[in-house]
């Protein structure tokens, strides 16, 4: 598969990520609904860590510019009750990721669909009830009750 | 809560349907079946109506057993929504409604790792750890998976009796002395600091805080908190809230969490630390009379 790098500003409606919420602060105080971002790269680093855990994923571009992208997931606690578990996501492995871009520092996102190289794929990676859906947005391409 | 789970549900099963149809290859079959194509929509299980129905669990001492784990029970994000109140119900005192309209979520002291305190929640797991010694259950603690910062609640079941004020140093759980009242367990709060927010909406309180939690289990998946809120510093007059704790399934547990280990939080949005320089505490220093 290609490596690819970019920034979508694509409407929700198209890929129907699920508005992401985290346990330990709204995901909406740090990133911004409105700058969604994906890319495909290599895990350089799994921080499996309180209060969130973060994967970091280096992304080159056609230039051979390198980008690392800080990756946040809810707690691993929360991750590993919703099946993950640590053997799924190795230093090394290619990865696509899906998200919302930091407020100030774009290249660090909320995680929201995680897609590993065999084809397995996660969605709502930084999703937890407290959040609301309007902390992000019933704008989010997400059919809201 | 509910309606969170149910949206939340309701968003990953468009997602799921959405990544189906991208299509995969069958042989990836059995390792989708270990793994879901998306995390499972329940972020802390609860136990399910067969078992949540049934009874009361009991303790040697024919107490209820309160032991949990438990899901829910107090506030988060707005302490008079989630105690059942309508808003502008919850009378505080103008100094704190002007305080809590000015304060800003992404500034919880909470974020920064300190304990939630009380009557807050968050949508991790807690227990009642009610310790049995040779004089019966001499004090009960409050663990919390997540929201605590690792400070464990005590409430002493001895039948003492809170120290004089002027002797009490204000602390994140303050003091507090239980008993029990036929089945429900009453816990008296005093002591507290002025360190904590209720929510996330800011809703302050000041050392004046006193509180008292009537914990019901009435069933095996419920518990109910009556609670009522005291503190003649930032409300009108005492207020009753009312908060439902829901069981986890049988056999589950508590997980470790250290929150200060790997905070980034504030980094992506270059949110400024406002504790580090001034300390956690009321903003502003609230009326001595009111």
């Amino acid at each position: 598969m290609k490596t690819m790098f970019g920034i979508l500003a694509v409407g929700f409606a198209l890929v129907g990520l699920a508005a992401p919420a985290a346990a330990h602060h709204s995901f909406a105080v740090e990133y911004d609904k409105g700058k969604p971002v994906e890319g495909t790269g290599v895990i350089s680093k799994v921080e499996w860590t309180n209060p969130h855990m973060r994967v970091y994923v280096d992304c080159t571009d056609d230039k051979g510019v390198v980008t690392t992208w800080n990756l946040e997931l809810g707690s691993p606690n929360s991750v590993i009750r919703r099946g993950w578990k640590p053997s799924d996501l190795k230093q090394g492995a290619k990865i696509s990721f899906k998200g919302f871009g930091g407020r100030k520092v774009l290249t660090r996102a909320a995680a929201d669909v995680l897609t590993l190289a065999d084809g397995r794929s996660f969605a709502g990676a930084s999703g937890a009830p407290d959040g609301t859906p309007e902390q992000y947005g019933v704008g989010a391409g997400v059919p809201i009750p | 809560m509910n309606v969170r789970t149910i949206a939340i549900a309701i968003a990953s099963f468009a997602v799921a349907v959405t990544l189906s149809a991208q299509g995969r290859a069958p042989g990836q079959q059995s390792e989708q079946e270990r793994l879901p194509a998306r995390l499972s929509g329940e972020f802390t299980p609860l136990a399910k109506p067969d078992i949540a129905n049934g009874p009361v669990p009991r303790m040697p001492d024919g107490h209820p057993d309160l032991s949990g784990p438990w899901v829910g029970g107090g506030s988060n994000s707005d302490l008079e929504k989630d105690g059942g109140l309508k808003p502008g119900e919850l009378p505080l005192l103008p100094w704190a409604k002007q305080l809590r309209e000015s304060r800003k979520e992404e500034d919880e002291p909470y974020l920064y790792c300190t304990p939630m305190s009380v009557p807050r929640v968050n949508p991790y797991p807690w227990r009642f750890v009610q310790s049995l010694t040779a004089t019966g259950v001499s004090t009960i603690y409050v663990i919390h998976e997540n929201g605590d910062a690792g400070g464990v609640r005590k409430i002493f079941m001895d039948g003492r009796k809170h120290p004089p004020a002027d002797e009490l140093l204000p602390t994140w759980w303050g003091h507090s002395i239980g008993h029990w009242e036929g089945d429900t367990l009453v816990i008296d709060t005093v002591g507290y600091n002025d360190k904590f927010w209720f929510d996330s909406r800011g809703t302050p309180h000041t050392t004046q805080l006193h509180t008292i939690e009537r914990w019901t289990r009435t069933n095996y998946g419920t518990m109910v908190n009556e609670f009522t809120l005291d503190d003649p510093g930032a409300l009108e007059h005492p207020v009753q809230l009312k908060f439902t704790a829901h069981a986890q399934p049988p056999g589950s547990e508590l997980m470790e969490f250290i929150c200060t280990e790997n905070n980034q939080y504030g980094v992506a949005a270059d949110i400024p630390n406002i504790y580090r320089e001034k300390g956690f505490g009321l903003e502003v220093q609230p009326p001595t009379q009111k």
